[in-house]
C-alpha cells in the first residue's frame, strides 16, 4: 500500500512522463494545503464525511475485476469496454470510430488537460498527486457513434482510495454516447475519487450516463466537469443507488452561444446512505438552455442534498434555464435537503426552479385504492411513476429497464421490512 | 335476490357538521338511479362515503350485493364491486392507465392481458384509445377525463358505479359522449348511481328513478319525469312545494345565527 505523501508521488512519478510527473508535484503541494472537509464549509454543510487521509492508501496493483451485473450486461452492442480497477485501467476493447486509449498511455503523447480545478477540494487536489490513469476517449471531428462506450470503475479493496479518471473529448460534429458504471462489493471500505471531464467541441453531441452501484461501505467523491462549445449538446444521466456516501459534484459550462445541457437524475437512498449532489451550471453563452431535473427517494435513515446553482453571467443574453428537485421521503427517519438557487446577471433569461420534499401523494394513494389496488400495490405504483419522469429520459435506453427493477426492488424491501412511514 | 346497493340510514359528518342525515336508497341490478340536489347537499359527500374516502364520521349501513361496505378499506370496497368515477379525477403522472388497469386486473386475480385486451376494445368504443398509454389523466380536457373514469369502470366491471358529477364542466357533445358510454356500460349485472346537479345529462341516459337530495336527506323519489318537474320548478320551488324549511350551510351562518342555535341561559 502506499501512503498519500511525498515517497509515493515519487515512486510514481520514477517512470511516469513529464507532464504527468509535473502536475503530481504540483497538485501535491495544493494537497498538503487544503485541509479535509468539514461540516462548517458550506459546501460540505449536509454530509459528514468520515475519511481519514492519513490511513488511506493507494492500492499498489488492482484487484480482481468484478463480473459483469444486470447494469453492464443490458448494453448489448457496445463501441467500447473499459474496466478500471482500484485506479488501474485493466483492459480497454474496442474503439473504431471512437479513439479509447488508458489515462496513463494518453500522457506520454503530452499533457492531458483536465476541466476539475484541483483546489476544489482535498479529493481533487489528492487526484491530481495520486491519479493518472483512467481512460481517455476521444472523438474526431465529423465522427459520429450511437453505441456506448462502456467504462465500468470498480473498487475491490478496503482501506484504499483510488482516483480514476475519465477524459471525454467530442470533436467538431461528432455524436458519442458514453456509459459509467461505478461498483464494489458490499463491506469494502474503499474510497473512490474520480475525475470526470468532458469536452464536447462546436456542434458536438455527447451523451454522457453514470451508474453508481458501490457496496454499502464505499464512499464516493466525484468530480465532473463539462464544457460546451457553440451549438454543442450535452445530455447528462445520473443514477445513485449505492454507497455509503456518495457526493456528485457536477459542472457544466455553457461556454459557446447556442449551447445546451440537460441533466436528469434519480436517486434511491436506504439504509444510511448519504446521497449528495451539487450541481452547477454556468451559461455563459448567448442563447444557450439547460434543464436539469433531478428526483429521488429516501426510506429508512437515509439522506439525500441537492444543492443546485443556475449561474447566468451577463454576456448570457436569451438563456434558458431551468432546476427541478423532487424528494419522496418515505420514512420518518429519512431526510431530504434540496436548495436550488439561481444567480442571474443578465435581464434577457427564462429560468425557473422549483423544490419539493414529501410523502407519497395521499389523494393519488386514493385514487388507485379505489380502482382496487391494495396500499402496498399501490404505493409501489406511484413511487415507480415517480421516477419514470426521469427514466424515460435518461440518455442510456440500456439502463432504463435495470434501473426500473432496481428502484423496484429496493422499494418493495422496504415495504417488506415495515420501514416506510 | 340482493341489490346491487342498499342504503339505509346513512349519517356522515364532519367534525361536528352532519352532512348526511339518514340516507336510504337500493338500486337493483340493471337499474340507473340519478340523485339530483343543489350545492352542499351532499350528494359527493354520499360518493366518498360509500367509496370510503378518509375523514367522515359514518353511521349506517350500505350493502353491496348483499355484502356491508361501511368499515372496509377503500380497495376492499372496490375489488367487492364498488367503483366510483370521480368529479375531478386526479392526474397521476409516471403512471400509464394502462398500467394501473393491469395492476388492478392482478390485484383482483383477473388475467392481465385478457383485461388489458378488452381495454382496448372498449377504449376504441369509447374513442380513448391514446389514453391508454398516457399517464393517467395527465393532459386530459374535462371531457377525456371523464370518458377515461368510465372507460376504467367498463374494463372493471363494478357491480356498483358511484358516477360523481360526470356531467360537469362538459360541453354538450362532450355530455352527450359521457352518457352513450354509461348506456353502454348498462346490464343485468349492474347498478348505477348517477350524481347530477342539472337535468342536461338526463336527455341522453336514461334513469330509471330520479331522487332529489336536499339537507343530506333523499326528500323526494320519481320516475324520469321528476327530472322535468325540477327543470320546470327548480330547486327552491320543490323546496317550497315540499314544504322544507331552507337550511343555512355553515358558511352562510351570520352571527345572530349562532344566538338563536345556542340560546343563553340567563
Amino acid at each position: 500500500m502506499l501512503a498519500l505523501n511525498a515517497t509515493t508521488v515519487e515512486v510514481l512519478n520514477r517512470d511516469a512522463p513529464e507532464p504527468l510527473a509535473r502536475r503530481r508535484l504540483e497538485a501535491f503541494d495544493l494537497y498538503r494545503e487544503i485541509p479535509p472537509p468539514s461540516d462548517t464549509d458550506e459546501a460540505w454543510r449536509y454530509v459528514d464525511l468520515d475519511v481519514d487521509f492519513d490511513t488511506l492508501a493507494l492500492p499498489e496493483e488492482p484487484g480482481q475485476p468484478l463480473k459483469p451485473g444486470p447494469f453492464v450486461s443490458a448494453i448489448g452492442d457496445a463501441a467500447g469496454r473499459v474496466v478500471v480497477v482500484d485506479g488501474y485501467t485493466v483492459s480497454v476493447d474496442g474503439g473504431d470510430t471512437v479513439r479509447i486509449g488508458r489515462g496513463a498511455e494518453r500522457w506520454e503523447r503530452g499533457a492531458v488537460p483536465s476541466l476539475v480545478d484541483p483546489s476544489v477540494d482535498k479529493f481533487a487536489a489528492a487526484g491530481f498527486a495520486f491519479g493518472g490513469d483512467g481512460v481517455f476517449v476521444g472523438v474526431p471531428a465529423g465522427a459520429v457513434e450511437v453505441r456506448p462506450v462502456v467504462v465500468e470503475l470498480q473498487a475491490t479493496a478496503g482501506g484504499t482510495i483510488s482516483f480514476p479518471e475519465v477524459t471525454v473529448e467530442v470533436g467538431e460534429n461528432a455524436e458519442a454516447n458514453v456509459v459509467v458504471v461505478y461498483r464494489s462489493p458490499d463491506g469494502v471500505d474503499a474510497v473512490v475519487a474520480p475525475l470526470l471531464g468532458l469536452d464536447v467541441a462546436q456542434g458536438a453531441r455527447l451523451r454522457f450516463t453514470t451508474v453508481q452501484l458501490l457496496g454499502d461501505a464505499t464512499v464516493l467523491v466525484a468530480h465532473e466537469r463539462a464544457r460546451l462549445a457553440r451549438d454543442a449538446t450535452l445530455r447528462v444521466g445520473e443514477a445513485g443507488l449505492g454507497g455509503s456516501t456518495a457526493r456528485l459534484d457536477l459542472g457544466v459550462r455553457l461556454e459557446g452561444d447556442g449551447s445546451s445541457a440537460e441533466v436528469v437524475g434519480l436517486y434511491f437512498g436506504e439504509g444510511t446512505q448519504v446521497l449528495d449532489y451539487r450541481m452547477v451550471i454556468d451559461h455563459v453563452g448567448r442563447s444557450t438552455s439547460s434543464d436539469v431535473l433531478l428526483k429521488g427517494a429516501v426510506e429508512d435513515h437515509a439522506q439525500s442534498v441537492f444543492t443546485g446553482l443556475l449561474r447566468i453571467a451577463p454576456t448570457a443574453a436569451r438563456t434558458s434555464a431551468f432546476e427541478t428537485n423532487r424528494n419522496l421521503v418515505l420514512s420518518d427517519g429519512a431526510k431530504a435537503h434540496s436548495v436550488p438557487n439561481l444567480e442571474i446577471l443578465c435581464d434577457d433569461v427564462v429560468c425557473g426552479h422549483g423544490s419539493s420534499v414529501g410523502p407519497l401523494d395521499a389523494e393519488h394513494l386514493y385514487y388507485l385504492m379505489s380502482r382496487g389496488l391494495s396500499r402496498d400495490r399501490a404505493e409501489r405504483l406511484l413511487v415507480h411513476g415517480f421516477f419514470e419522469e426521469v427514466i424515460e429520459r435518461l440518455p442510456s435506453d440500456a439502463m432504463a429497464d435495470p434501473l426500473r427493477r432496481e428502484v423496484d426492488e429496493r422499494f418493495g424491501a422496504a415495504q417488506a421490512a415495515g420501514r416506510l412511514g | 335476490m340482493s341489490l346491487a346497493l342498499q342504503i339505509r340510514d346513512l349519517h356522515a359528518s364532519v367534525g361536528s357538521v352532519e352532512i348526511l342525515r339518514g340516507v336510504d336508497l337500493d338500486i337493483g341490478f340493471g337499474e340507473v338511479h340519478a340523485v339530483m340536489g343543489p350545492n352542499g347537499s351532499g350528494k359527493s359527500t354520499l360518493c366518498h362515503v360509500l367509496t370510503g374516502k378518509d375523514g367522515y364520521e359514518v353511521s349506517g349501513s350500505a350493502l353491496l350485493d348483499g355484502t356491508e361496505v361501511l368499515g372496509l378499506e377503500v380497495d376492499e370496497r372496490a375489488r367487492l364491486g364498488l367503483l366510483q368515477a370521480f368529479q375531478y379525477p386526479v392526474e397521476i403522472p409516471g403512471v400509464k392507465l394502462s398500467e394501473l388497469l393491469r395492476e388492478a386486473a392482478e390485484e383482483w386475480g383477473a388475467d392481465p392481458e385478457a383485461t388489458l385486451t378488452r381495454a382496448r376494445e372498449l377504449a376504441e368504443r369509447l374513442g380513448a384509445t391514446e389514453f391508454l398509454d398516457r399517464s393517467v389523466n395527465d393532459d386530459l380536457s374535462g371531457g377525456e377525463k371523464k370518458r377515461s373514469e368510465i372507460l376504467q369502470m367498463a374494463v372493471l366491471r363494478p357491480k356498483a358505479a358511484l358516477l360523481d358529477e360526470i356531467d360537469s364542466g362538459l360541453d354538450i357533445d362532450a355530455v352527450r359522449e359521457v352518457a352513450a358510454a354509461v348506456e353502454e356500460m348498462r346490464g343485468p349485472d349492474l347498478g348505477v348511481l348517477l350524481i347530477t346537479h342539472y337535468s342536461r345529462i338526463l336527455r341522453y341516459l336514461r334513469a330509471d328513478r330520479i331522487h332529489v337530495m336536499m339537507d343530506g336527506r333523499i326528500v323526494c323519489s320519481g320516475g324520469p319525469e321528476l327530472a322535468d318537474e325540477l327543470e320546470a320548478e327548480g330547486y327552491e320551488g320543490l323546496r317550497e312545494r315540499l314544504g322544507l324549511q331552507p337550511e343555512p350551510t355553515p358558511s352562510e351562518r351570520r352571527p345572530s345565527d349562532f344566538f338563536t342555535d345556542t340560546p343563553f341561559d340567563f
